[in-house]
């Protein structure tokens, strides 16, 4: 019982920082995207309402 | 050396924050700061909402409540994820199927009728601002530990910093700060608690469980029935669709990533739980047992690291509190310009952008100066669930659902809700003894239902249908 706790504490904080990386590197993405679409800006595109962030 | 290195790792912090604030750019229209232009992507919208959810209540009070009463807040925690995964099914892709919707005033508003959005947005408002001031108080607590500097400070250089890029950014900026703070907490504190489980408790997995099974069964022997009810309440309904999140939902990409961002949210919540609740747990093995709930986070990190270390997950801590305060403040002032200053007065895109950053200064103003008011971290989380869930959602899940509701039944529901609530915060204040805290979102809550029914009776006797 007392492996079984620790394994799933320990599985659960593995998943944790799975997540923190994943939400990293979409954030790398993002702001690595929005610098691009900042250097060719065009006001005709302003008004998408479904342009990545 | 001592003072220097916090402030080296502090600085170094500020630094990247700044770097990532930057990148997202000021807004340059009202549509960039309240709906980021309806352009978020999966995982940006699942890190906003989880680092907007883990404030100073789900890491520094969990880990507290571990360390007192063991897993049962793990079965409490539960209502919360599954209220998550709810919204995700079957309200968020509503709310996202809705045109020209900025705010749940909005929705409100094209449900029920003008009126009804401006109550919902005075009640948004305040929300916000009192949830606002509780994260001011909590992130004054951490950074006057850290410094040492007087609490009235500490509070103004937390919510001074979160509310100049929330100011210039809006909602792009809270998100993809949110996203940079997420990631640094959801990667710090857990790597902390497999370092405390691999080398600091002494006996391993059996003395892990030991301690679980012991704590878990003090914590069922001093909780009653009904406060473990009302605590489910407050966690299944009071932190329900509160403006931040519904502001996450409304700029999704699509209705999919709306949803499935829910969904996450509330399946990283089990996670989250299970990690803080691990380690209040750990720390009974390292810490004295008359450790102070709010205390034991903090303490445990400072008897395992000192210096840059304990700076580094300190400052971990503040950015915890900010991803929520800049959430707050940006949900506030979008509420405000669109609920309740836009039915009065038509505004050019120019001058709502204005409004909203207006109100934003104006918010963080008001949440600095309640911010020591704040009885502590979890009574003043409770307060806000309370009026939230009594206030808005009937009004917002009844009106989703129907087909045409009536506008008296969302307002007598919104006031009855609000009345009761503020009636029995107070009566909680005067009589502390007599009401537990956590159980007064029931009675509230009931009294809004019921008023609902009433007014929607009433609506439909008057226009005969």
């Amino acid at each position: 019982m007392g492996v079984v706790t620790f394994a799933i504490v320990v599985i659960a904080a593995l998943f944790a920082i799975g997540s923190g990386f994943w939400v990293a590197i979409a954030l790398v993405r993002a702001i690595s995207r929005h610098q691009t679409t900042q250097n060719t800006y065009h006001p005709a595109n302003d008004k998408s309402d479904h342009g990545d962030i | 050396m001592q003072t220097v290195l916090p402030v080296i790792v502090a600085a170094a912090y500020v630094v990247v924050l700044t770097f990532v604030a930057l990148r997202a750019r000021a807004a340059r229209q009202f549509s960039e700061f309240s709906l980021a232009r309806r352009a978020l992507p999966l995982a940006l919208v699942f890190g906003s909402l989880a680092a907007t959810y883990v404030g100073p209540g789900f890491s520094i009070g969990f880990v507290g409540k571990g360390f007192k009463s063991g897993f049962l807040f793990l079965g409490i925690g539960l209502a919360y994820a599954l209220q998550n995964i709810l919204v995700g099914l079957l309200i968020a892709p509503r709310l996202r199927a809705l045109k020209d919707c900025h705010t749940l005033g909005d929705a409100i508003g094209q449900k029920y009728d003008r009126r009804c959005q401006i109550v919902a947005g005075i009640i948004s408002v305040s929300v916000c601002t009192f949830f606002a001031a509780v994260m001011a108080h909590a992130g004054g607590v951490v950074v006057s530990d850290v410094f040492g500097l007087p609490n009235w400070s500490s509070v103004i250089v937390v919510v001074g910093i979160t509310a100049l890029y929330t100011t210039f950014g809006g909602l792009r900026a809270s998100v993809i700060t949110d996203a940079f703070q997420f990631t640094a907490f959801a990667i710090l504190l857990p790597v902390t608690l497999l370092v405390v489980l691999i080398f600091h408790i002494k006996g391993g997995a059996a003395t892990f469980a030991g301690e679980a099974v012991t704590a878990t069964a003090e914590g069922l022997d001093s909780t009653s029935l009904i406060e473990i009810v009302g605590l489910v309440a407050a966690f299944l309904l009071g932190e329900t669709l509160i403006p931040p999140y519904a502001n996450r939902a409304l700029a999704s990409r699509t209705t999919r990533i709306s949803r499935n961002g829910f969904m996450l949210a509330g399946l990283f919540s089990v996670v989250w739980f299970i990690v803080m609740i691990a380690l209040g747990v750990a720390a009974r093995s390292i810490l004295p047992s008359g450790t102070v709930e709010d205390r034991v986070l903090l303490n445990l990190v400072g008897s395992l690291t000192h210096g840059g270390g304990y700076a580094l997950l300190l400052v971990v801590l503040v950015s915890v509190v900010m991803s929520s305060l800049d959430s707050l403040l940006n949900a506030g002032a979008v509420a405000f310009t669109e609920d309740i200053v836009k039915p009065f007065a038509k505004l050019p895109d120019e001058k709502a952008l204005n409004v909203g950053r207006c109100a934003t200064i104006v918010i963080a103003a008001i949440a600095m100066v309640v911010a020591p008011a704040v009885p502590s971290v979890i009574d003043g989380l409770l307060i806000c669930y309370t009026i939230w869930a009594s206030a808005i959602l009937p009004a917002l899940i009844i009106g989703l659902f129907i087909k045409r509701p009536h506008p008296l039944a969302g307002i007598l529901s919104m006031g009855v809700g609000t009345f009761v609530a503020m009636s029995a915060i107070v009566f909680w204040f005067i009589f502390p003894s007599m009401i537990k805290a956590p159980a007064i979102i029931i009675p509230a809550l009931g009294a809004a239902l019921l008023a609902y029914a009433l007014g929607h009776w009433l609506g439909r006797s008057k226009s005969g249908v």
